[in-house]
């Protein structure tokens, strides 16, 4: 009988083992998992500071800009001078210290969720709101055109370097070559020229016809903002897209001299599972990485095309914001822009395990 | 014995812009039915580029000549491996020949677990998801492997083990001949004995005929029953390995053989020289620059590959 509690003893210690032994093929992934977060939020945190540090470094005084902005704004000169200037100091805390205002600004972006303080443009509304105003739009421009130019390209790169050689790729790399190195701002004015004037197809700018109240609910207007947006995400397509699509031709025609395709042609495979299977699956890691990238940098806006498609966005918002001296949209701005290539890289490097199980032990 | 392979002046090249450089040049074989034959010789004697031509696996910017690579099947219908359309000859493969790759670590795609990259041809010649899986283990388990293998990644595994892995995959379908190439190459001593040893039993226990290439004199002594010795995209010597080992004929196979490190202490003799690339062979017989029994002929007449003494074959003007 006495023996009896020992037993019990062991078979749950080799209960716990057991279940060691079951989560230890996991283990190198959750690592790389925790890794990749706490990284992702130590340089969220440099990167703020970084921005803060850059703000306040740059000459010019916030306040006697934000006063010559209320003067524009019909409010007539400023009077009882220092006496405001105070007020406004405390307003915007900048008549803390230095290590306190980074404290409090840390705070407001991390823990506030992005409070930047009122945007000096658009006083008081806060920057935040001027921003989010904006970031559909990009998003829904670049962001998406970006994802499509991806995908598109992507797609054609595989084939083009499956079908290396067919003498007849040699064009459409010859015109994605092209496409690839022209600007895409005189692809956007090419298409207004041709596709807004002369064939009168499609709208020459504008987010919708001007006519029109927003109305989100209603399927006519979002018709109508999506044919306006045919152009400006047509131009973004055409020239990432050939960028992509040559990326991802030379991918392939790398992973094609690969040992492992000629073996997997030597057991018999057909050409489409080698395709598939072995070529286009090795050679997407790279290709996703470049996504993550690409799309972070979309929240940038695309300006130029903003600018000659007369849309709204992020882009234009920064430009107008440099012209005033708004600080704090673009403090805003860049902070945006940064966390989200940040956050875009973080998702693509959890995601890179499961495409590559090479990852899930090299980095430890 | 009727042959299960016959190779009859098989030329393949490389093309470059202007002309083609011959890897192998006219090379006729029989290679007999459960028999090991090794083909030995040094880096670009055109070995591997006769195992890819073997295997229909040539592709541009390689190109077969002339000749043709016939192949036995099982109800003693012959196929020509050369030219034959892509269906066909995708259906020959693995069921008929198999292929064990030089170097299995980058042969073995690196994100596909060894499950799917065992099965997927076994899967694709018409075998249920279940009898592959099925095949797959009794294969890993017949080179000494354990079937938790199948939900690694090739590199949780060691080299000797992915070399197992290839071994095993090579088998699964039965194949009637097995092309090695370079099976032991980049592995240690005693992983290499042990891989020879799984290629000598699969040959006993399935009768499956084995084609070894490797530039390893001692790999060639351990497993093989004939040998094949090239030099310069040419057949130089052939014949039963343990007489080639007791007296070689062609000067190349002497030195070759001289050239093995031995337990008397006795000084090394040297191979003196270089091969010849396959852009610039010299006339007559391609060894002719290396060797010391050269002579007017050598230089201006190619040697045939003949019989010297009954089943020993070897190309040269002056081993009478």
């Amino acid at each position: 009988m006495d023996s009896f509690p020992l037993r019990q003893k062991r078979s749950s210690s080799q209960n716990l083992s057991a279940l060691q032994a079951r989560l230890q093929p996991y283990l190198p992934t959750a690592k790389y998992i925790l890794k990749r977060i706490g990284i992702y939020f130590l340089t969220v945190l440099g990167a703020v500071t970084l921005a803060f540090i850059f703000f306040h470094l740059m000459p010019g005084d916030p306040l006697s800009i934000v006063f010559s902005q209320l003067e524009k704004t019909n409010l007539g000169r400023v009077t009882g001078g220092a006496e405001v200037a105070e007020a406004y100091k405390r307003l915007l805390g900048l008549d803390q210290p230095l290590p306190v205002q980074y404290l409090l600004f840390l705070r407001n972006v991390l823990i506030g969720g992005f409070d930047l303080g009122p945007s000096f443009v658009a006083f008081p509304t806060s920057t935040r709101d001027v921003i989010f105003r904006q970031l559909p739009w990009t998003i829904g421009y670049f962001t998406s055109a970006m994802l499509i130019a991806w995908l598109i390209g992507t797609t054609i790169g595989a084939l083009l370097g499956w079908l290396r050689r067919i003498g007849l790729t040699s064009v459409a790399v010859g015109i994605a070559t092209l496409l690839n190195i022209t600007p895409v701002y005189i692809i956007a004015i090419a298409a207004i020229i041709f596709f807004g004037y002369h064939l009168h197809w499609l709208p020459t700018g504008q987010p919708y016809d001007p006519g029109l109240t927003p109305n989100w609910g209603d399927i006519e207007f979002i018709k109508n903002v999506l044919r306006h947006a045919i152009m400006p995400i047509a131009s973004v397509v055409l020239v990432w897209g050939a960028s992509f699509s040559l990326g991802m031709r030379s991918l392939m025609i790398s992973v094609l001299g690969e040992d492992y395709l000629s073996y997997a042609k030597a057991k018999g495979l057909t050409p489409f599972m080698i395709l598939r299977d072995y070529a286009f699956r090795n050679a997407l890691l790279p290709q996703v990485t470049a996504l993550g990238i690409a799309l972070g940098n979309t929240i940038n806006g695309v300006l130029i095309l903003e600018a000659i498609f007369v849309v709204p966005g992020v882009g234009g918002l920064f430009v107008r914001a440099m012209a005033i001296h708004d600080f704090n949209v673009m403090q805003g701005v860049v902070l945006l822009s940064t966390v989200a290539v940040l956050t875009l890289s973080l998702i693509v490097d959890l995601l890179l395990p499961f495409l590559d199980p090479r990852i899930r032990r090299s980095n430890d | 014995m009727t042959p299960i392979m016959q190779i009859r002046d098989l030329s393949v090249g490389y093309a470059s812009r202007r002309a083609v450089g011959l890897a192998v040049t006219s090379v006729n074989l029989d290679v007999e039915k459960g028999e090991i034959l090794g083909v030995v010789g040094e880096s670009g004697c055109g070995k591997t580029t006769l195992a890819v031509a073997l295997l229909g696996l040539i592709e541009s910017p390689g190109v077969i000549q002339s000749g043709s690579v016939q192949l036995r099947l099982a109800d003693d219908k012959l196929v020509d491996l050369v030219g034959l359309a892509p269906r066909p000859l995708r259906q020959i493969r693995w069921k008929e020949i198999a292929y064990i790759p030089q170097g299995s670590m980058s042969a073995l795609n690196p994100v596909l677990r060894v499950r799917q990259q065992m099965t997927d041809t076994l899967v694709q010649h018409g075998l249920s998801k279940a009898e592959a899986i099925e095949r797959a283990r009794w294969a890993l388990n017949l080179v000494s492997l354990d079937a938790a293998v199948l939900d690694k990644y090739p590199h949780e595994l060691s080299g000797g083990m992915n070399q197992r892995v290839a071994i095993a995959t090579a088998v699964t379908m039965q194949p009637a001949i097995l092309v090695a190439d370079e099976p032991t190459t980049a592995l240690d001593v005693v992983t290499q004995r042990s891989i020879l040893q799984e290629l000598v039993k699969i040959r006993d226990q399935f009768g499956t005929t084995i084609i070894v290439i490797s530039h390893d004199m001692g790999v060639m002594a351990q497993v093989v029953d004939r040998m094949a010795v090239m030099y310069a995209g040419r057949i130089a010597e052939l014949g039963l390995v343990l007489n080639i080992f007791d007296a070689p004929l062609h000067p190349y196979t002497q030195k070759l053989i001289g050239s093995i490190p031995k337990d008397t202490g006795q000084h090394l003799e040297g191979l003196e020289g270089e091969a010849p690339s396959l852009w610039a062979y010299p006339p007559g017989c391609r060894f002719h620059p290396r060797c010391s029994l050269a002579t007017a002929i050598c230089r201006e007449q190619t040697p045939e590959l003949r019989e010297i003494i009954s089943g020993q074959y070897a190309a040269c003007h002056h081993c009478d």
